[in-house]
């Protein structure tokens, strides 16, 4: 009881000192609990969102793609027949032919895509009964005829569109132009995808190209039918059940979110990582907050032994601390958590991804992971300081408090320090010498672990090192004061280097991310200066197949010498020794070696361009044993098999179009009907001589209608690439700002604390004339030391990692290592502005300081 | 209050005045109204240059807070102190700072040194903060007067009590100040440190012509004085020169009596 008592009453007293920790542990509380209401909310509206969607029972051809955008960019159908077959069957109340297309893009008079840009969909569809269930016509009315459109509520109110405004829907088989005659709300919340209705006629003509049918039938059951008994029933009416996918409501709605899962699961564990790499930093301030209330309480601690307190009791007592620590930084970062949810759903809305709040989902384990995640990880935190408080002697109440200066740290450290680190570069070394890929990334993985321990392990006598030579290169300016910083940084290796190591953890995964993120644009863009001979690319930017009109208005374009057509077909292999394999086929002109050089290990790439010949990748050929002259039946998926001989093996010593199988495009059309013939994927197009600029301006404004599509020359494509990869590095960083942040949190935690500690020597010094100038001046430094010193060794361990990184990846064509050293300067250079930044309260705090107490001999 | 003048023992400071510091009507009060404590009431008192000053009385009798005051580490309420021509009552911080740094030497009880900081480093930290460069004549004679050749790359913590004031006193003498505050210098020392501590205090007005106040409680100690102070209740109350232990002894014994009967 007493234990509780004077555990409580410590933690009441320090509340100041614990506030940073509390901070720390409520931001990665925080984090954690904010990322999973966030993707419960975002499961829960695409649950929503999936079962008002779906009818009872769905029928669709066996063949129809979920998602994916299909070749020949029609979607499978099935006949009307079949509706009225269906329709007839006992317990079916109705049934109705649904067309749904996502082949299309939809833009406004100004040739504005009406899509999302956060990759929701764009859909196309025929008004249904079944569509009154997830929403309501708000005003107008459905299409009805070929001149009228309806389009969803909150795309209408973001292009700013109202009734009888055009809009024209881009098809394979041609634009539809129509206006406005309705618009409809969604009565669930529609995370982003744009919604257009045509009339059924036109929805079936021109998105699946032939009159009367439809991609799905809409089934609803009489009452007391179950969805699975109306299944059933409707199956066994159809009798062939390879020709008919049937999915209950509920299927339908799993299939739906199986398609989004993956994507959600990715988000939910990778920020969860960043979450957890801010629990591990904010271990570190954990520790030294307790390290450092422990020391100071030692005379205190020694009172309680030398009256009878028993180790344990001690123990436990901080032990309670830490527990109190945790409940308070958990529960605060539980509502914060919610609260983050909510800002990311917001977040969401301004980059065009609706979620409403009132699908906000908090599972009772959110609050239950983030409390216990908190309070276990704060508990950890503290349990090296408390044991070490226990082991305070009873002697040292009648000690001089004073905190032992120089803690040497014990040789025990500096050989497991350098043991780990040693195994640990040893890992780094082997991944660089690896030849296969999952062998390498196991050392990279060993290699980066092993380090990281190591580093943080030795971190106070690296500190000592570190410290002297930043000391003698940068403090040396600041004269005495720069001397006391350098002194008082020193003073405590292990808090030094707890400090900086907290940071070293975030500055080392930007630093290595900023290598391979860096490495892959200079080895991309080498690679694309070796082989790409093209002037201009063309493709869209959600995926969308070149639409016939626009590769027509491509074809028509002054001053191009010529244009290349590429297109992709699955297919089934046999190979000769009788393996089969599901492959896809690059369909293009003979052109295409000119925009793409390859280079080939066997025969000749021209040759196979000729009439039923193909070139193979030479991984492909090595595994299958297949060589110049073989032949593979190649089984369209979209046609007939057919055989072709191999030509030509490419070599997969490649990033582009790493072991892909090139037919000519005829060969492709010889065997696969002109319906079905998939649509252009790229296209390619090659300036006559001299004539470059006027050419590609041509070709920008020939695609104007359609701005789907992208045009690039070189150039832009490069630059594009590194645009892509800057992004996603951002989008790391930013999250990693998270760690940093704690980290900072933390060196402004030592600080402040140290201020505490030192009051007496500040005092004195004060005394004896040091002004509050140089006061600020030599806690400043002493933070700027600290947050160098964490830098140091962090963009150190980052390069290391992400140079061996880079040649393991060089195995997957990552050639080039390009260590981005603005990059890393300015993050060092920043580092130092950091600690400035860090050490401002703990600085003013200081120079407050009244002289007087702080020298006072008596009481 | 007191006329004493002492002839200055060295040639460089003919020019100064006879007083290293003057008070005048200095009161020092904490609180206000039904609250307020007068530490200092009206204090006059001068000391004088060249002399071992000490300030006795007993707790509470406000002496740390003269010396404090003197010192330009604390302000006072009203009243005005000289060090030497200048004011310093209604000195800025900064100013203050600097006077300290430049003029003022200090010795406390306890806790005197950097822990980060060797001895030699200690001794000259207030002129490395100064931004001046030692004397090195000067600091070899201090370093060897007080005995610490060979300790001068010691840290504090290597040190005995008895070495660590002795560093504290050799710091406050490096800088040449006009005057060294000691609070309490030899207060957590045994008899025999505190002893070579203050015959080292001793010599350094004797010898070097160094103007020194101390406060203390210790009899002992205060008869190492060329003359002793005494506060009671935040007044000086009395006088003696040339002190002997036995001396001052009687005079506390005294002041005790009359406390008690009054």
């Amino acid at each position: 009881m007493t234990v509780w008592k004077t555990s409580m009453r410590n933690f009441l007293a320090h509340k100041g000192r614990m506030a940073l920790s509390a901070v720390a542990v409520l931001l990665s509380v925080a984090f954690v609990c904010g990322t999973l209401v966030f993707t419960d909310t975002m499961n829960t509206t695409f649950d929503k969102l999936f079962a008002a969607t779906s009818a009872d029972v769905t029928v669709s051809p066996k063949t129809a793609e979920t998602v994916d955008v299909p070749e020949n960019g029609k979607p499978e159908a099935l006949p009307a027949s079949v509706v009225a077959e269906v329709g007839g069957v006992d317990g079916v109340k109705k049934a109705e032919g649904g067309v749904m297309s996502m082949a299309v893009t939809v833009v406004d008079a100004d040739n504005k895509n009406l899509g999302s840009d956060t990759g929701a969909p764009t859909i196309a569809g025929n008004w249904t009964d079944n569509d009154l269930r997830s929403m309501e016509i708000t005003s107008g009315h459905a299409p009805r005829g070929p001149t009228e459109v309806m389009i969803d509520a909150d795309t209408a109110e973001k292009h700013h569109l109202r009734l009888g405004d055009e809009v024209r829907t881009i098809a394979v088989t041609g634009d539809i132009r129509a206006k406005i005659t309705g618009i409809a709300s969604f009565t669930v919340t529609n995370p982003g995808a744009a919604v257009v209705y045509l009339d059924t006629a036109t929805a079936q003509e021109k998105l699946l190209g032939a009159p009367g049918v439809f991609t799905h039938i809409s089934v609803s059951a009489e009452a007391g039918l179950t969805d699975a008994e109306l299944k059933k029933k409707v199956a066994a009416a159809l009798g062939d059940p390879g020709a008919y996918k049937l999915q209950t409501q509920e299927e339908a709605a799993a299939a739906g979110k199986d398609s989004m899962g993956s994507f959600l699961d990715v988000m939910k564990y990778a920020m969860l990582g960043f979450a957890g790499i801010a629990f591990l930093v904010g271990i570190f301030l954990i520790v030294n907050t307790f390290s450092m209330l422990v020391a100071q309480r030692t005379r205190e601690i020694g009172l309680m032994r030398a009256i009878g307190s028993s180790r344990k009791q001690v123990n436990r007592s901080v032990l309670v601390e830490a527990v109190l620590l945790g409940i308070v930084g958990s529960v605060l970062g539980v509502a914060a958590g919610i609260g983050l949810a909510v800002g990311l759903m917001k977040l969401m809305g301004s980059i065009g991804m609706e979620l409403s709040t009132k699908d906000l989902t908090v599972a009772w384990t959110t609050p239950v992971t983030g409390l216990a995640l908190g309070i276990v990880v704060t508990v950890l935190a503290a349990y090296v300081p408390a044991r070490r408080a226990g082991k305070v002697s009873p002697m040292a109440a009648l000690r001089d408090a004073g905190t032992p200066a120089d803690a040497r740290s014990g040789w025990i450290r500096a050989g497991l320090g350098l043991a780990l680190t040693g195994v640990g570069a040893a890992g780094l070394w082997a991944t660089t010498q690896a030849d296969e890929a999952s062998e390498g990334s196991l050392y990279l993985g060993l290699g980066v672990v092993l380090t990281l321990i190591g580093f943080i392990v030795i971190g106070p006598l690296l500190a000592g090192v570190v410290v002297r030579v930043l000391g003698a290169v940068v403090l040396r300016l600041f004269g005495p004061v720069g001397r006391l910083a350098e002194r008082n940084a020193l003073r405590n290796p292990r808090r030094t280097g707890a400090t900086g190591a907290a940071l070293m953890i975030g500055l080392a995964l930007v630093a290595c991310l900023s290598v391979v993120g860096s490495s892959m644009v200079a080895s991309a863009t080498d690679e694309l200066d070796k082989s790409v001979g093209t002037d201009f690319i063309v493709q869209s930017n959600t995926g969308q197949l070149i639409v016939p009109q626009a590769a027509d208005a491509i074809e028509k374009v002054p001053g191009i010498e010529y244009v290349t057509n590429y297109k992709v077909l699955a297919a089934k292999l046999t190979n000769p020794d009788g393996s089969t394999a599901d492959e896809h086929i690059t369909a293009a002109d003979p052109t295409y070696p000119r925009d793409l050089r390859r280079t080939t290990t066997a025969g000749d790439l021209s040759k196979a361009y000729g009439t039923d010949s193909m070139s193979v990748g030479s991984d492909y050929a090595a595994l299958h044993k297949i060589e110049v002259g073989d032949e593979i039946a190649v089984a369209f998926k979209a046609g007939e098999t057919a055989k072709l001989k191999v030509a030509a093996i490419t070599s997969d010593d490649t990033t582009v179009d790493q072991g892909a199988m090139y037919v000519n495009i005829t060969t492709a059309e010889r065997h696969v009907a002109a319906d079905r013939m998939p649509k252009n994927m790229i296209m390619f197009a090659a300036a006559e001589d001299g004539k470059e600029k006027e050419a590609y301006a041509a070709l920008k404004s020939s695609l104007a209608a359609y701005p789907q599509y992208k045009v690039q020359n070189q150039a832009d494509f490069k630059q594009d690439l590194k645009d892509q990869v800057g992004q996603l590095l951002n989008i790391v960083y930013g999250l990693l700002a998270l760690a940093i942040i704690v980290a900072v949190l933390g060196v402004v935690n030592t600080l402040a604390l140290s201020v505490v500690e030192r009051t007496r020597e500040i005092g004195l010094m004060r005394a004896i004339g040091l002004s509050r100038r140089q006061l600020r001046r030599m806690i400043r430094l002493e933070s700027v030391v600290i947050a160098l010193f964490g830098a140091l060794l962090g963009l150190g361990l980052g390069m290391g990692w992400g140079t061996s990184a880079q040649k393991l990846l060089a195995l997957e064509g990552l050639g080039v290592l390009e260590i981005p050293w603005p990059t890393i300067i300015t993050v060092f250079v920043a580092s130092a502005f950091v600690g400035l930044f860090a050490a401002l309260v703990p600085a003013f705090r200081a120079g407050r300081m009244n002289v007087l107490n702080a020298i006072a001999t008596d009481g | 209050m007191t006329t004493a003048v002492s002839i200055p023992r060295h040639g460089d400071t003919g020019g100064r005045t006879a007083v290293a510091a003057r008070a005048r009507q200095v009161v020092k009060a904490y609180g206000a109204g039904e609250t307020r404590v007068v530490a200092l009431d009206h204090v006059d008192v001068d000391i004088v240059r060249g002399q071992f000053t000490a300030i006795m009385g007993p707790s509470g009798s406000g002496k740390s807070t003269l010396m404090h005051c003197l010192a330009g580490l604390d302000t006072v309420t009203s009243g005005q102190i000289h060090l030497a021509d200048t004011e310093i009552t209604g000195l800025k911080d900064k100013k203050l700072t600097q006077l300290r740094r430049d003029r003022i030497g200090f010795i406390f009880q306890a806790f005197n040194l950097l822990p980060t900081l060797n001895a030699i480093e200690n001794i000259t930290l207030p002129m490395d903060i100064a931004g001046r460069k030692p004397d090195a004549g000067w600091l070899q004679q201090v370093v060897e007067t007080v005995g610490l050749s060979d300790r001068l790359k010691h840290r504090p913590t290597q040190l005995s009590g008895g070495q660590q004031q002795r560093v504290a006193v050799a710091r406050a003498l490096a800088a040449r100040p006009e005057i060294i505050f000691g609070d309490e210098p030899t207060g957590n020392l045994d008899s025999r440190a505190g002893a070579e501590v203050l015959s080292f205090l001793r010599r350094s007005v004797d010898e070097l012509g160094q103007t020194i106040v101390m406060v203390t409680h210790d009899p002992v100690a205060a008869s190492y004085a060329d003359r002793v102070l005494y506060l009671a209740d935040g007044s000086i109350v009395d006088e003696m020169k040339n002190p002997t232990a036995e001396q001052v002894l009687d005079r506390m014994k005294d002041f005790d009596a009359r406390g008690r009967t009054s």
